[in-house]
């Protein structure tokens, strides 16, 4: 019989998995993911996802940054 | 997508999770095994319904191969893959051919079905008509009236919870006294809202979520919400020593309840006599939902409301407000058409075109006529409000905004959705006219874009399989999870795949063992 082992898919771009990882392996204590599938495929335990997601965002926060979009003058100043 | 919601939030899940036995039990009566005829099954497995429903002798898997294309092949396992998740058909290894299974329909589902399109029988399944004189004021327009009221104020409810300025919201409120505190408390409980610093209720992201759904779902979640605390609820109140006396609820009662509400006709009286005693139980709670309609001095007698006659119907509302508005317009003093608001919040102040006065423009602009603090409110969740007027809010869209909102859990699909069904009737003949969407195409796509770019990861709960003893396993198996539309994803070297779901491949595997 095979096995079946509960988990959360998560697919992301090759560039994230390995800030994943890297995550996982220094902040988690390799407690969040699983198995290492593919070149964009990860399986994570239901519990530690939303740890992870904050995480990365964290991690994103300090390198990735967007550029603003235009703005029109007479708007954006209510509310 | 990003829904991983509490445990089911739709009715094919709850459904799904349900032990065989509940089933059966649901299938006694005429009026569930219609309802989920009518409202759970795709066209192709309404039409193997049919064909098994008279059926003297059961189908093999082969022959109902034969119905469909090759190349159909998919849709029609997937078929299958529904009726045998709902208990409608069973599988048994067929007598007269060696490859292949029987297909039959469950005992009680195929009974109560015929019951249910040959009339006929005892069953009382589809409620017993009051026999007793109505009041004349209590006609549609007055039930539709009143059930509106009472889910405007359920949705204040959740919406108001969503932190505002105090001059916004303050002496605004839609007239209504807000929901019942049992209603409250299943709101909380169901994680909707959730209570903050200093007794303030916040809204949460499943609250969000429910907000931008389509009425009859709306309806569906609090029901569900309220089936899941039934037991919960029911030890409680034995504490406590009051409320709930009697039989104990059941969930298979409740649940065939529900669908038989959803059989009867709209504006007409039913007799709470005939009820069970569960049943009786159960009417105070359901009008506080909305859905049926007691009159304090008649309490013989419960009047189903549009809520709970369009819980199985597939062309289900297309909010609320849709319903509400068509009783609204008829009330006196309001022509009901665009800008004309009952002036200056007075104390019921009805929204005047609360369904359907949002134009968007190509540059995020978005000018919405409403004077509804529900309208505003949701507005709110995904756009930057700009200025109000007495009829009129102007608002944008806008990278931040939709950011903010797809972080409480709200999808850009439910943002774009919910703007095109409350566009603006010029909007709507424009593109009409001109054979194009309703929004204009860039704002969609940004607004798709956006959410693309804070959703980083794409998360599938679900199930691992590895391990296989032989190739042949795993591709057998990774072909079957493909057919039943579970499989997500593959890897034919490691020999490994993932399912959402689970069930159908362990009852697969086990009768696989058995064939061997």
């Amino acid at each position: 019989m095979p096995r079946a082992i509960r988990g959360v898919l998560i697919e992301c771009e090759p560039a994230i998995k390995s800030i994943l990882i890297h995550i996982d392996s220094t902040q988690l204590n390799n407690d969040a993911i699983i198995e290492d599938l593919d070149e964009t495929h990860l399986m994570v335990k239901e519990a530690m996802v939303k740890t992870l997601q904050a995480r990365l965002d964290d991690k994103l926060k300090e390198t990735y940054r967007v550029e603003q979009p235009l703005d029109d003058s007479d708007d954006d100043k209510g509310m | 997508m990003s829904s991983f919601g509490p445990s089911s939030f739709m009715l094919s899940e709850y459904l799904e999770k349900l032990p065989g036995a509940t089933f059966r039990k649901l299938y006694q009566q005429p009026s569930t095994a219609f309802a989920i005829f009518r409202r759970m099954l795709p066209h192709l497995a309404k039409v193997y319904v049919q064909a098994l429903l008279y059926s003297p002798t059961p189908f093999t898997t082969n022959d109902l191969e034969l119905w469909t294309r090759p190349e159909g092949k998919a849709s029609s396992s997937r078929a299958i893959s529904i009726l045998r998740s709902l208990h409608i058909v069973q599988m048994t290894q067929s007598t007269r051919t060696k490859k292949g299974q029987d297909i039959q329909l469950t005992a009680n589902f195929k009974k109560s079905l015929r019951l249910a399109l040959e009339g006929g029988g005892s069953h009382n399944s589809f409620g017993v008509p009051s026999t007793l004189p109505v009041d004349p004021k209590i006609d549609i327009q007055y039930l539709d009236h009143w059930a509106g009221r009472i889910w405007q104020d359920i949705l204040y409810y959740v919406v108001n919870s969503v932190p505002m300025k105090a001059d916004e919201t303050g002496g605004r409120r839609g007239g209504g006294r807000g929901p019942r505190t049992a209603v409250k408390e299943l709101l909380k409980m169901g994680g909707l809202v959730r209570e903050g610093e200093g007794g303030f209720v916040q809204i949460s992201e499943h609250g969000f979520n429910f907000l931008l759904q389509e009425a009859n779902a709306q309806v569906w979640t609090l029901l569900l919400l309220w089936l899941e605390a039934a037991d919960r609820n029911k030890a409680a109140a034995r504490e406590q020593g009051a409320d709930i006396t009697g039989s104990p609820i059941d969930n298979v009662e409740m649940l065939s309840f529900l669908f038989m509400l959803a059989s009867l006709e709209l504006g007409r009286a039913y007799d709470t006599s005939a009820l069970t005693e569960t049943r009786r139980n159960m009417l105070p709670a359901l009008s506080d939902f909305g859905l049926i309609y007691i009159d304090s001095r008649n309490p013989q007698q419960y009047f189903p409301t549009r809520l709970a006659t369009t819980l199985t119907s597939s062309s289900a509302l297309r909010s609320v407000s849709a319903s509400i508005d068509a009783a609204i317009k008829k009330t006196p003093g309001d022509a009901g058409s665009l800008g004309s608001t009952t002036s200056g919040g007075g104390d019921n102040a009805p929204p005047a075109d609360e369904n359907g006065g949002i134009v968007v423009e190509t540059n995020y602009r978005i000018y919405a006529y409403t004077s509804s603090p529900l309208q505003i409110a949701i507005l709110k969740l995904f756009c930057r409000l700009h200025m109000r007027f007495p009829n009129m809010v102007t608002a944008r869209l806008t990278r931040e905004s939709v950011r903010e909102a797809i972080k409480e859990g709200i999808t850009a699909n439910q943002i774009i959705e919910y703007l095109a069904a409350h566009a603006h009737p010029q909007m709507v003949r424009a593109a009409a006219a001109k054979g194009t969407s309703v929004l204009p195409p860039t704002v969609v796509d940004q607004i798709r874009l956006w959410q693309l770019e804070s959703q980083r990861m794409q998360k599938t709960p679900g199930f691992q399989f590895k391990d296989f003893e032989s190739v042949e396993e795993y591709r057998q198996l990774a072909e079957y999870a493909a057919e039943i539309g579970v499989l997500v994803w593959k890897d034919d070297r490691k020999g490994t795949f993932f399912v959402s779901k689970v069930e159908q491949i362990r009852e697969f595997l086990k009768a696989r063992k058995k064939g061997n």
